[in-house]
C-alpha cells in the first residue's frame, strides 16, 4: 500500500473523470473566497522559497505533491477551522475544497483513501517560515490594491494577545478547574 | 542534549557523566516530590532548599555542555549540517540554563522578577503580557500587531515580535509592510498613506513625527482618554494643518476623513474576533516560527472573505460610508444599477 497511499488526483483513480468546477454552484461560499487569491504570484513565491532553502539533491522520485494544493490546504485549515487530518479527509470528498485547491479534474475511485496525507501537509508547514508568510500576505495585499478593492489611504494599527494553545490536559489543570467548578 | 550529542561523537565518558547528572537531578526532584506531598501546598522553604541543591548539582551542566561543543568542533567525521544543527541547540539551550539560573538565585536574594520573565523554558518568547487588564488574570503567550483598512478590515501587514516590547515599536515594521505592497504595484501613481489611527498606547511623539514628517496624519490617535471626536471643527482642520510641515501639509477634506477614522475600538474588536474564529488567537504551532505561520495564514484567510464581501458589495453602511470617503468605487457598478434601468 505504502506508495499508493500518496497517490495524487493526476496518478490515481481508474474511474470516470469528473469535472470539479461543475459540482460548485457559482455563488459557494469556498468557490468565491478562492477566486480571490492571487495564486500564481502566491505559488510562484512559495516554489522560489523551496528552491533556495530546501533545493533539490536528485531529480529522481516521483513528482511532489503540487504546490498550489499544500499552500491552499493550509489557508483553507484557517478558513474552516479544520485539523490536518479534517482538511485532508475533506479534500477527498468536498468538491468546494477540491475547487479551492485548484483540482480540475478526479477519478472516481473508492479504493483511493487519501489525495494528500497529513503528514505531507505537517513536512510542507514545516518549511514555511516568517520571511515567506510576510511575502504572502504582500502579494494578497497588492492584488487587492490593483484590482481597486481596497485603499492603504486610512489604516488603523492594534495589537492583541494570542494564548498558547496547548492541547494536552495535565493533572494541574483538571485539578484547578475541578476545584474552581466545586 | 549533551547525551545525544555525546552518542553521536562516540565519547562514552562525556555520556556517563551527562547520565549522571540527570540521575542526580532527577533524584533532588523526587525528594522535593515527597516532601510537598500531603501538604496540598507549596512551601516557600522548601522550594528554596530544592533550588538551591538543583543548582549545586547542575553546576557540572556548564561544563559538559562546554565539552560537548568541543567534541563537536573537534570531530570531523561527521558531515557539515548535523554538528551545525547540535551546536545551534546546544548554544541555545545553554542560554536558557544561565537565564533561569539568573532568574532562580533572583528569586532566592528575595528580589523582584523583572517584566521579561520566562514562563517557558522551550519558548523564551512567551511572556505575560501586562497591559490594561485589572479586573482578570495575567494573560500569556504573544502579542501580534496587525494595520488594517479602516473601512472594510483588510488587514496589509502583520509584526510578531519576539517577546512583548511595547505597543510604540510596532508601527514602522507595520508601515513597513504595508510600503512594501505600494511599491509592488504596477501603477505609476501609487497610493500613499494618508492617516493611521490607533489607540492610547500610540500617542506618544516618537510615534507621531516620523509619521507626519511621512504626511501621515495621526488625528485618529487620541491624546487622552476623552473620546475622539467624529467630525473635525474648522478650527481643529487649522491646528491639524498648522502642525504639518510644507511639503505635506494636507488638505481640509483630508483631515476631516482622517478624523472621521479614528480609532474605534468596536471596529478593532470586530477584526480580532474574526481572526479568533480562524484560529488567529489561539496558537497551536509551537515556537516563535509556529505562532508567525498560524496568524498569517487566519489573516490570508481573513482578507480572502473580506474580499469576498466587498466583491459581493455585503458591506456595513459604515464601511460603504468609508469606500466613498477613499473613492473607491462598488464593485460592477453597472451591475448594481442594473434594476433601476430595467
Amino acid at each position: 500500500m505504502g506508495i499508493i497511499r500518496h497517490l495524487q488526483h493526476w496518478l490515481g483513480g481508474s474511474g470516470p473523470s469528473l469535472i470539479v468546477s461543475d459540482f460548485v454552484p457559482d455563488d459557494h461560499f469556498l468557490r468565491l473566497w478562492a477566486d480571490t487569491f492571487p495564486w500564481e504570484s502566491m505559488v510562484a513565491a512559495v516554489d522560489r522559497h523551496m528552491a533556495t532553502y530546501f533545493p533539490k539533491e536528485t531529480q529522481r522520485g516521483r513528482p511532489p505533491v503540487s504546490t498550489r494544493v499544500l499552500l491552499a490546504l493550509e489557508i483553507l485549515k484557517a478558513e474552516l477551522a479544520c485539523s490536518d487530518e479534517q482538511i485532508c479527509s475533506r479534500l477527498r470528498t468536498d468538491f468546494a475544497v477540491m475547487y479551492a485547491c485548484g483540482l480540475e479534474r478526479v477519478h472516481a475511485d473508492r479504493r483511493q483513501s487519501h489525495f494528500v496525507l497529513p503528514s505531507v501537509l505537517a513536512q510542507f508547514r514545516g518549511r514555511l517560515d516568517e520571511t515567506l508568510m510576510a511575502e504572502l500576505i504582500q502579494i494578497q495585499s497588492t492584488a487587492a490594491m490593483e484590482e481597486g478593492l481596497v485603499s492603504p489611504s486610512h489604516l488603523v494599527v492594534d495589537t492583541f494577545p494570542s494564548e498558547q494553545g496547548s492541547q494536552r490536559v495535565n493533572d494541574a489543570a483538571t485539578l484547578y478547574k475541578a476545584k474552581k467548578k466545586s | 542534549m549533551v547525551e545525544k550529542i555525546a552518542l553521536h561523537v562516540h565519547r562514552p565518558s562525556l555520556q556517563q557523566d551527562a547520565q549522571k547528572v540527570q540521575q542526580q537531578l532527577k533524584k533532588v526532584m523526587r525528594t522535593f516530590g515527597r516532601q510537598c506531598r500531603g501538604q496540598q501546598r507549596l512551601l516557600v522553604q522548601w522550594v528554596r532548599q530544592t533550588e538551591r541543591q538543583l543548582l549545586e548539582v547542575g553546576q557540572s551542566v556548564g561544563r559538559l555542555a562546554m565539552g560537548a561543543a568541543l567534541y563537536l568542533q573537534e570531530d570531523s567525521s561527521l558531515e557539515n549540517p548535523p554538528p551545525q544543527r547540535f551546536l545551534a541547540q546546544l548554544r541555545q539551550a545553554a542560554q536558557h540554563y544561565e537565564q533561569i539560573e539568573q532568574q532562580s538565585r533572583r528569586l532566592i536574594h528575595g528580589h523582584p522578577l523583572p517584566h521579561a520573565k520566562i514562563v517557558n523554558p522551550y519558548d523564551r518568547t512567551i511572556a505575560p503580557i501586562l497591559k490594561g487588564k485589572s479586573n482578570a488574570p495575567v494573560q500569556f503567550g504573544k502579542k501580534p500587531g496587525i494595520l488594517a483598512e479602516m473601512a472594510t478590515g483588510f488587514i496589509f501587514a502583520l509584526h510578531l515580535p519576539q517577546g512583548n516590547p511595547d505597543d510604540a515599536s510596532y508601527v514602522p515594521p507595520l508601515i513597513e509592510g504595508v510600503d512594501g505592497a505600494i511599491n509592488a504595484l504596477e501603477r505609476s501613481r501609487k497610493p500613499q498613506i494618508q492617516s493611521l489611527a490607533g489607540d492610547l498606547a500610540f500617542r506618544y511623539d516618537s510615534v507621531r513625527q516620523p509619521l507626519h514628517a511621512r504626511g501621515i496624519l495621526t488625528t485618529g490617535i487620541p491624546s487622552t482618554t476623552d473620546p475622539l471626536p467624529q467630525t473635525a471643527s474648522p478650527q481643529q482642520v487649522l491646528a491639524v494643518q498648522q502642525s504639518m510641515s510644507f511639503p505635506h501639509i494636507p488638505s481640509a477634506h483630508q483631515v476631516k476623513v482622517a478624523t472621521a477614522c479614528g480609532y474605534s475600538r468596536p471596529f478593532v474588536e470586530s477584526l480580532i474576533e474574526q481572526l479568533a474564529c480562524r484560529g488567529g488567537t489561539h496558537l497551536k504551532y509551537k515556537g516563535h516560527r509556529g505562532a508567525v505561520i498560524q496568524v498569517s495564514t487566519a489573516i490570508l484567510a481573513h482578507n480572502a472573505a473580506t474580499l469576498t464581501r466587498i466583491l459581493q458589495n455585503r458591506l456595513t453602511k459604515r464601511a460603504q460610508r468609508c469606500r466613498r470617503w477613499f473613492r473607491l468605487r462598488p464593485p460592477k457598478p453597472l451591475e448594481n444599477n442594473k434594476r433601476k434601468n430595467d
